[in-house]
């Protein structure tokens, strides 16, 4: 590996100790930087020797805890494993290392009137192979879908150190579908060591509006009525009054009213001409659905400053609090509006400062838990109001992550979701990729597979118990 | 063998079994649940008495794909086709997987949405036979295959116990994503029994610009500098009419350019297309013509001795059509349309449709020996060559998918990890 691929010492190891989930804490026995497949392949089998397990690691922009050392392990960074290999415009291919940075794919593809199309937030930082591991999702995947969708093919080093080649855009092969399979498998399974994705054309035009509105709910509102009537939008986004008012005391001040109770983001794109017909008709849904006022850009910066009060979300928050929980629900669309409402009562009810920022066209939310956890008694609210709105979430036919993962931090809610039988057959495809449990252990499923006493998502795998669909 | 089990007029046995034969192979009993438990009981038995059983829709393909090994029972879903939810708003429906296409559409047109997937088969094909098959079509580039448009479904493993996989919503992390090995496992690990697939709003407008050429060549110079644009193309078919067709009604090759949204949005994608094209378009359909174009091409497998599947690199369309050409060497000209090929050019994937082939003395030999040789080209350049659907002896000497050279022990972990005994689909994929 050479001296630089391998760092040991206290101080270089602190970087490691914890990913976007800064709640928890744990320094690796040591980390390699492999430079490619091959190396890659030597150190699992190297490490495999002394039993140890191994955490695989982007760029540690994570947020549930996924790339961290819970256990006595080495963690394997890809941030050396990051040149993009080949880009093939014709066919709108490319094939890069894990360690690329997703910003850089379509900023490399960008020549070529091309890009790669699904944009976490942390889309600066953030990796391909770390996206590949959790299934990124971002603003823009109302329109384009999530990561599962643009990778079709994969090179993975096993547990024991052997390469496999899966898919690939010209492969059928009367097989499962592998890379499906492994996208989203959060490290468990493996280490993808190459990657192939699919790029898509730059829309030509893209309209952005700001509608505020003095309630949230009537915000959601406009999102179910934007989405019935048939419009697509590249992303629809909502940001509450809470996170207006922090951003707006903040840096990063975006101009949005500190009075209104949520601001909603709406973008088009595709071919020039229609992009305004469509913007109208939006407009017209929002000022239906009660909007205070709605803001078009006509230039690009002005249509920056739009976005800027939903980019600059995160950061204002870590300002107007010392702790941040964010969760990452999925809910039906036209469930949001009630949704809302249930979570502004239960923050309410726990005297909790709830502020929501999510990607309202997916129903994905993203209710931020601002607390200080030197108090105890309030930590321990905002756990409780945690699982509450979880529950909600999960009672109105949604889920417990929309595109952050489960980690370490969301294990104890896979009950809510899955039936033991259902965790049982995931343990058991684990088992394929991973029959030693060497591969990120201790992630994604609970510890127990039954759901502990008293609890229960009220479902059960025996047939004879079934009820409706769903 | 099954009586007892399920009530009457739910059980076929005798030689009425034979309407359900899959690839000529007869099977002993054919089940027809109306539930998950009902599904979950005969499979159970099934493990229990040691019996194959072989997942099938509505039986409008049970001539297609590898042909299973041994077949005891058919499970058929003909009677599972209700639509469980179906709530607009969220822009998808939940269907029990018997459910016919065609009834999925009639329920969604009104509320101006649809299921963008058009695979190959007639429209009252199952939804849940062409998630486990894996079937796309033209609209796959655009939208995406089965794989993109499930969000949930139910499965029913061999030992009777019920899956539910991924939800309702659009975006789901909540676990390894099992929903992926749903579509295309061809029935070998558990029997899909509903799913919640997305749904998108119906363009205003839908059409179709025709361009012909005498030859196969330049359409598909023409095919992939359409390919190229940066314009929103919902379908890019290149079509080949057979001998029988060239000479009979004069048909010509065609490339075939489907356009999908407002109205404002596709008169300038048809202006661009129109602009990238050295000829003017020979027609442009609209609304219903346009869409009985592309049921016909749909459908166009229907009825066929051999359907091969080309895949490469869309780039390389002219090397696939060369090696298309060589399967002429076994063909009936005369007989039905001849030898007809439809390409999906954004994808890459040129199907090579026989509606009789010739039968000389060696004529088993040597259709496998020309197949298993157009598939060693087609791997050489680093693409793959599968068979839809062939004469049974003809798929048993050549197979219908190629080699597997990587992952062949995860598949057969993953066989193992759902079907222990391999009582369901034994023989339908390559490896297990």
């Amino acid at each position: 590996m050479g001296d630089d691929g391998v760092i040991t010492d206290d101080a270089r190891l602190l970087v490691y100790e914890s990913d976007g989930l800064t709640a928890y804490r744990h320094r690796p026995l040591a980390v390699v930087l492999p430079r490619d497949t091959e190396e890659t392949a030597r150190v699992v089998r190297r490490v495999g020797l002394e039993e140890i397990p191994i955490v695989p690691r982007g760029a540690g922009t994570g947020l549930s805890g996924g790339a961290l050392a819970h256990r006595p392990s080495i963690v394997l960074g890809t941030a050396r494993m990051n040149r993009i290999l080949d880009l093939d415009p014709v066919n709108r291919l490319a094939w890069l290392q894990p360690g690329v940075v997703n910003a850089d794919l379509s900023r490399a593809a960008a020549p070529f009137g091309l890009q790669y199309a699904p944009d976490p937030s942390s889309q600066s930082a953030c990796t391909l192979g770390g996206n590949v591991a959790e299934n990124s999702g971002g603003p823009h995947c109302l329109k384009y879908g999530v990561t599962s969708r643009y990778v079709t093919g994969l090179t993975i080093v096993t547990y024991r150190g052997d390469v496999v080649r899966l898919g690939g855009a010209t492969r059928e092969q009367g097989a499962y579908d592998l890379v499906g399979l492994f996208v989203g498998s959060e490290g468990c399974f493996g280490i993808a060591t190459e990657i192939e994705v699919r790029l898509v054309p730059i829309p030509e035009g893209v309209r952005t509006l700001l509608a505020i509105f003095d309630e949230i709910e009537a915000a959601g509102e406009a999102v179910t009525q934007i989405i019935g009537s048939g419009l697509l939008p590249a992303a629809l986004e909502i940001v509450d009054g809470e996170t207006i008012r922090a951003v707006e005391s903040s840096a990063f001040a975006a101009g949005y009213p500190v009075d209104a109770g949520a601001a909603l983001v709406v973008e088009f794109d595709g071919i020039e001409v229609g992009l305004d017909e469509q913007v109208a008709a939006a407009v017209a849904l929002c000022d239906d659905a009660g909007a205070r006022e709605v803001r078009t850009a006509q230039t690009e910066e002005a249509r920056a400053a739009l976005w800027q009060g939903r980019k600059k979300a995160f950061g204002a928050m870590g300002r107007i609090a010392p702790d941040l929980v964010v969760q990452d629900a999925t809910v039906p669309r036209t469930r949001l509006p009630e949704v809302l409402a249930r979570i502004r009562e239960i923050g309410e009810r726990y005297e909790l400062t709830v502020a929501n920022v999510f990607h309202a066209g997916d129903g994905n939310l993203h209710p931020n838990l601002l607390f200080d956890r030197r108090d105890s008694d309030q930590l321990a609210r905002v756990e409780k109001a945690s699982r509450e709105i979880m529950q909600v979430c999960v009672d109105a036919g949604g889920t417990i992550t929309g595109e952050h993962g489960v980690g370490l931090d969301k294990r104890s809610y896979m009950h809510m979701v899955h039936t033991s039988v259902e965790l049982e057959a995931m343990r058991r495809v684990k088992s394929v990729f991973d029959p030693d449990d060497r591969m990120n252990p201790g992630k994604v499923l609970p510890d127990d597979l039954e759901p502990p006493s008293g609890e229960n998502s009220g479902r059960d795998g025996s047939p004879e118990l079934q009820g409706d669909v769903g | 063998m099954l009586s007892g089990l399920l009530p009457e007029g739910q059980v076929l046995e005798g030689f009425r079994t034979e309407e359900w034969a899959i690839c000529d192979r007869v099977p002993e009993a054919v089940a027809f649940p109306e539930s998950d438990e009902q599904v979950a009981a005969v499979l159970r038995m099934a493990e229990v008495q040691g019996w194959t059983c072989v997942p099938v829709g509505k039986g409008t393909w049970l001539d297609g794909g590898q042909p299973p090994s041994r077949i005891d029972v058919v499970v058929s879903l003909t009677r599972m086709d209700r639509v469980v939810e179906y709530e607009p708003g969220d822009l998808n429906i939940t269907a029990e997987a018997g459910t016919g296409l065609d009834l999925l559409a009639k329920r969604t047109k009104p509320h101006g949405q649809w299921l963008a997937l058009d695979p190959p088969g007639l429209q009252r094909g199952s939804l849940g036979a062409t998630v486990a098959t894996g079937s796309a079509g033209s609209l796959q580039a655009a939208f995406g295959g089965p794989r993109d448009h499930i969000l949930g479904a139910t499965l029913v493993r061999p030992d009777g116990t019920i899956l539910r996989l991924g939800g309702k919503v659009v975006k789901n992390v909540a676990g390894f994503d099992l929903l992926k090995l749903v579509t295309g496992s061809w029935g070998t690990l558990g029997v899909i029994t509903s799913l919640t697939v997305r749904l998108h709003p119906l363009p205003a407008v839908d059409r179709a610009v025709l361009f012909n050429s005498a030859g196969d060549a330049p359409l598909a110079d023409l095919a992939l500098m359409l390919a190229q644009l940066s314009i929103p193309i919902a379908a890019l078919d290149l079509l080949v009419p057979g001998e029988a067709e060239r000479a009979g009604s004069g048909a010509t090759p065609l490339v075939v350019v489907r356009l999908a949204g407002s109205r404002a949005e596709v008169e300038e994608s048809q202006k661009l297309v129109e602009g990238t094209a050295p000829d003017r378009p020979e027609r442009v359909l609209e609304g219903q013509d346009a869409a009985r174009l592309f049921h016909n091409v749909q459908a166009v497998e229907q009825g066929a001795e051999l359907v091969l599947r080309i895949r490469m690199l869309p780039s390389r369309l002219t090397r696939m059509l060369g090696l298309a050409e060589e399967v002429r060497a076994i063909v009936e000209t005369h007989r039905g349309f001849g030898m007809r090929i439809a390409a999906y050019v954004q994808t890459g994937v040129l199907r090579v449709i026989v509606s009789r082939l010739a039968r000389g003395e060696d004529w088993l030999e040597e259709g496998a020996a020309l197949i298993a040789s157009l598939r060693r080209k087609a791997e050489e350049d680093g693409g793959s060559l599968t068979i839809s659907r062939g004469p049974s002896q003809l798929m048993q000497l050549v197979g219908a998918w190629g080699s597997m050279d990587s992952g062949r022990v995860l598949v057969q972990g993953l066989k193992r990890a759902f079907d222990e005994h391999a009582m369901l689909s034994p023989g339908r994929l390559e490896t297990v």
